[in-house]
C-alpha cells in the first residue's frame, strides 16, 4: 500500500480544525494523515524539510485575508489546497495565481477536501464547483483562452451535474469532460505570476497527457503583442 | 414621449433671442441715429474725414462685439477690449468736435455707451456701471479741456440722463427677461418631469392589474375551491397546488421590486416556498449577468417553480453569463420529469433526467 499524504491545517477555528480532522479519518481508504495543526502560519517549518505534502490553508485567519502568504508557502516547499468560507470569484482567481494547486469553499469541504488534497499531493488539477464558477467568471483581460468545449463542461460542472451527466449531456465520456476540465485548470496555471506549483501543475498535466505543450500560450498583453510585432515604418527593426 | 428639453437649453435660446434684439438696437442706434447726426452736421466738424473715420472705428467695434455675443458670452479680455476701443473713438471724436457746439454735433457718446451694453450685458452689472461712467467722465473732461460753460454743463446733464438711462434700462430689461427665460424653462421642465411621474405611475398601475389578473386564473379558484371544500388540503395534489400558487404569489410580490438583478431577487423568492418545505436550495451566479426583460423573466421563474414544487429534498440554481445571454440552470432530485412550462419570450429550455436527478437549464439570449 502507499504512503498516506501527509497533511497540516491552518485554521484559527479549532471546530473547523476538528470537523476537517473527522472528514479525513473517515475516508474509507485512510489515505491521508493528518500530522500538524496550527492556528497561524507562523509555526509552519520551511525547506529543506517541510513536515507536510499538503497544507490545509484558511484564506481567512483572525479576520485577516492571507492570499498572500500562499507564494511564500509554496517557495517552502508546501502544496496549498485553499479551504475558504470565501467564494468571491476574485479572491478564487488571486488564489490560484498565487499558487495555490485548489480552492474548496466550505459548502463543497464534506465532499471535495479530501479528494483535492490527494490531487494536490500528486500535482493533480482538482476543480471544484466555486472554482469553476470563478473561472467562468473572469473577466480579466489577462485570462487563458479556454475551447468552446472546456467552458462548456466547466459551466455544466458548476451548474451541478456530475461528470457522468456532463458527458450524457455533452456526448463524450466521462473521462473527456475530466480531460476538459484539468485542461482549463492547467491553462491557469500556465499564465499570471510564476510559481514552483505551477510549473508542477503544468509539468505534470504535460506528462499525463491532458494538455500538449502546444496548447501552452503564454499570455501577452494587446500592447505587447503589438510591439513585438515587426514594425513597418521602421525600418532596421 | 417627446424628449425632454433642458432647462438650460430653453433658458439659452430665449436668452440668445435677447442678444439678437440688442445687436439690432445697437446696430440700428449707430447706422441711423449716430450716422444721420453725423450727416446732418458735417459742415460743423472741423475735419469730417477724421469724423467719418471715427464712425467706422465705432462700426467695426460693433461689429466684434455682435459676433463676440452671438458666439456665446465673452470672456472680460475681448468684451473690455471692444469697449475701450469704443471709448477711445467716442473720446477722440468729442476732442476733434468744435468747442462749445460739441453736445450738439456729437454723435459718438450715445453709439460708445450702447457698444458697452453689447459687450458688457451679461457680465457683472458694476463693469456696465463703470464703463457708463467712464464714458460720461471722458465726454465731461473734453468739455471742461474746451472751456465749461454753465449751458453745456445743462445740456451734458440733459444728454447723460436721457443717454444713459436708456442704456441702463435696455440692459437691466435683458437681464430680467433672462430670470423670466429661466423660470419659465424650469416650469416646463417640471411640467415635463410631473408628466413623467403620471406616466411611470400608469406603467405601475398597469404591472399591478397584469399581476392581479395572473392571479384571479390560478390562485383565486385555489382560494375558492379550499373555501367551498371541494379541494381536499389533505390531497397531495392540492398540497402542491398551494406550493406552486404560494411560491407564485412571492414572485410576483419580488417583481414589484425594482432592484438590480431583480431574476436573483425573484428566484430567491420562488426558493422561499420550497425552503420551508425543508428543501436545501443553493443560488449562485456567475459573472456579471444582463437584464432580463420581465416577460422572459416570467418563462424562467415559472420553470423554477414547477422544479422547486417537484424537489424532494435539494434544488441547485445557478445563473451564468455565456455569450450572447444568461444560462439559468436547476439540478433537483426530482425523481421525475418535470413538464416545463412552454418556451418562449426569447427563451430557451433543456432537459435532461439521469440518475432521479433532473437537470434543466433556460437560456435567454438579448440578440
Amino acid at each position: 500500500m502507499e504512503q498516506p499524504v501527509t497533511v497540516a491545517i491552518v485554521e484559527d477555528h479549532p471546530v473547523v480544525t476538528e470537523g476537517v480532522a473527522s472528514w479525513i479519518r473517515s475516508d474509507p481508504g485512510q489515505r491521508v494523515r493528518l500530522v500538524q495543526t496550527a492556528r497561524d502560519l507562523t509555526g509552519l517549518p520551511a525547506m529543506p524539510r517541510p513536515p507536510a505534502d499538503v497544507v490545509i490553508l484558511d484564506l481567512e485567519l483572525s479576520g485577516e485575508l492571507v492570499t498572500t502568504e500562499i507564494p511564500g508557502l509554496v517557495a517552502a516547499g508546501y502544496r496549498v489546497v485553499a479551504f475558504s468560507g470565501h467564494s468571491d470569484p476574485a479572491i478564487v482567481l488571486e488564489t490560484l495565481d498565487n499558487g495555490a494547486h485548489a480552492y474548496v469553499s466550505k459548502e463543497e469541504g464534506r465532499d471535495h477536501l479530501v479528494e483535492a488534497v490527494l490531487a494536490a499531493a500528486t500535482d493533480r488539477p482538482y476543480v471544484t464547483r466555486s472554482q469553476a464558477r470563478a473561472m467562468l467568471a473572469d473577466q480579466r483581460p489577462a485570462r487563458p483562452a479556454l475551447s468552446e468545449q472546456e467552458r462548456q463542461a466547466l459551466l455544466l460542472w458548476f451548474q451541478g451535474m456530475s461528470k457522468a451527466s456532463v458527458g450524457r449531456r455533452m456526448s463524450i465520456s466521462e473521462n473527456t469532460v475530466r480531460q476538459y476540465i484539468s485542461r482549463a485548470r492547467a491553462k491557469y496555471a500556465a499564465t499570471g505570476r510564476t510559481a514552483p506549483s505551477k510549473d508542477a501543475l503544468l509539468a505534470r498535466a504535460i506528462e499525463d497527457g491532458v494538455i500538449k505543450p502546444g496548447e501552452i500560450v503564454p499570455y501577452k498583453s494587446f500592447a505587447r503583442a503589438l510591439a513585438d510585432r515587426p514594425s513597418l515604418g521602421a525600418p532596421g527593426r | 414621449m417627446t424628449a425632454v428639453q433642458p432647462t438650460a437649453m430653453m433658458s439659452g435660446r430665449y436668452q440668445r433671442a435677447f442678444t439678437i434684439a440688442v445687436v439690432f438696437l445697437v446696430a440700428g442706434w449707430h447706422l441711423a441715429g449716430a450716422g444721420g447726426q453725423l450727416l446732418h452736421n458735417r459742415s460743423a466738424y472741423g475735419s469730417f474725414a477724421f469724423q467719418g473715420a471715427m464712425w467706422l472705428v465705432m462700426a467695426l467695434a460693433i461689429t466684434a462685439g455682435s459676433v463676440l455675443v452671438l458666439r456665446g458670452a465673452p470672456g472680460w479680455r475681448p468684451a473690455w477690449a471692444v469697449a475701450v476701443i469704443a471709448l477711445a473713438a467716442s473720446t477722440a471724436a468729442a476732442a476733434a468736435s468744435p468747442a462749445g457746439q460739441m453736445l450738439a454735433v456729437n454723435w459718438a457718446w450715445g453709439s460708445a455707451g450702447w457698444t458697452g451694453v453689447l459687450v458688457l450685458l451679461r457680465r457683472r452689472f458694476a463693469e456696465l456701471a463703470a464703463f457708463l461712467a467712464a464714458e460720461a467722465l471722458a465726454t465731461l473732461g473734453v468739455q471742461v479741456w474746451d472751456g465749461l460753460h454753465g449751458t453745456d454743463l445743462a445740456g451734458f446733464l440733459a444728454v447723460l440722463a436721457w443717454s444713459t438711462g436708456a442704456q441702463v434700462a435696455v440692459a437691466a430689461g435683458v437681464r430680467a427677461l433672462d430670470a423670466a427665460a429661466g423660470q419659465a424653462a424650469a416650469a416646463a421642465q417640471s411640467e415635463h418631469a410631473a408628466r413623467e411621474r403620471a406616466a411611470t405611475a400608469e406603467i405601475i398601475r398597469a404591472a399591478r392589474h397584469a399581476r392581479w389578473l395572473a392571479l384571479q386564473e390560478s390562485a383565486v379558484p385555489l382560494v375558492a375551491e379550499l373555501a367551498a371544500g371541494t379541494a381536499d388540503p389533505g390531497h397531495a395534489q392540492v398540497r402542491i397546488r398551494c406550493a406552486v400558487q404560494a411560491a407564485r404569489l412571492r414572485r410576483l410580490l419580488a417583481e414589484g421590486d425594482e432592484v438590480p438583478g431583480s431574476l436573483v431577487h425573484e428566484l430567491h423568492a420562488s426558493a422561499d416556498v420550497a425552503e420551508r418545505r425543508g428543501v436545501a436550495v443553493e443560488i449562485e451566479t456567475a459573472g456579471p449577468l444582463p437584464q432580463v426583460p420581465g416577460p422572459a423573466r416570467r418563462v424562467i421563474t415559472d420553470a423554477a417553480i414547477a422544479i422547486l414544487t417537484a424537489a424532494r429534498s435539494q434544488v441547485r440554481i445557478t445563473l451564468a453569463a455565456v455569450a450572447a445571454g444568461i444560462a439559468v440552470s436547476f439540478v433537483a432530485d426530482t425523481g421525475v420529469v418535470v413538464r416545463l412550462p412552454a418556451v418562449g419570450e426569447g427563451v430557451a429550455i433543456e432537459q435532461q433526467q439521469d440518475d432521479g436527478m433532473l437537470w434543466a437549464e433556460a437560456r435567454w439570449n438579448s440578440r
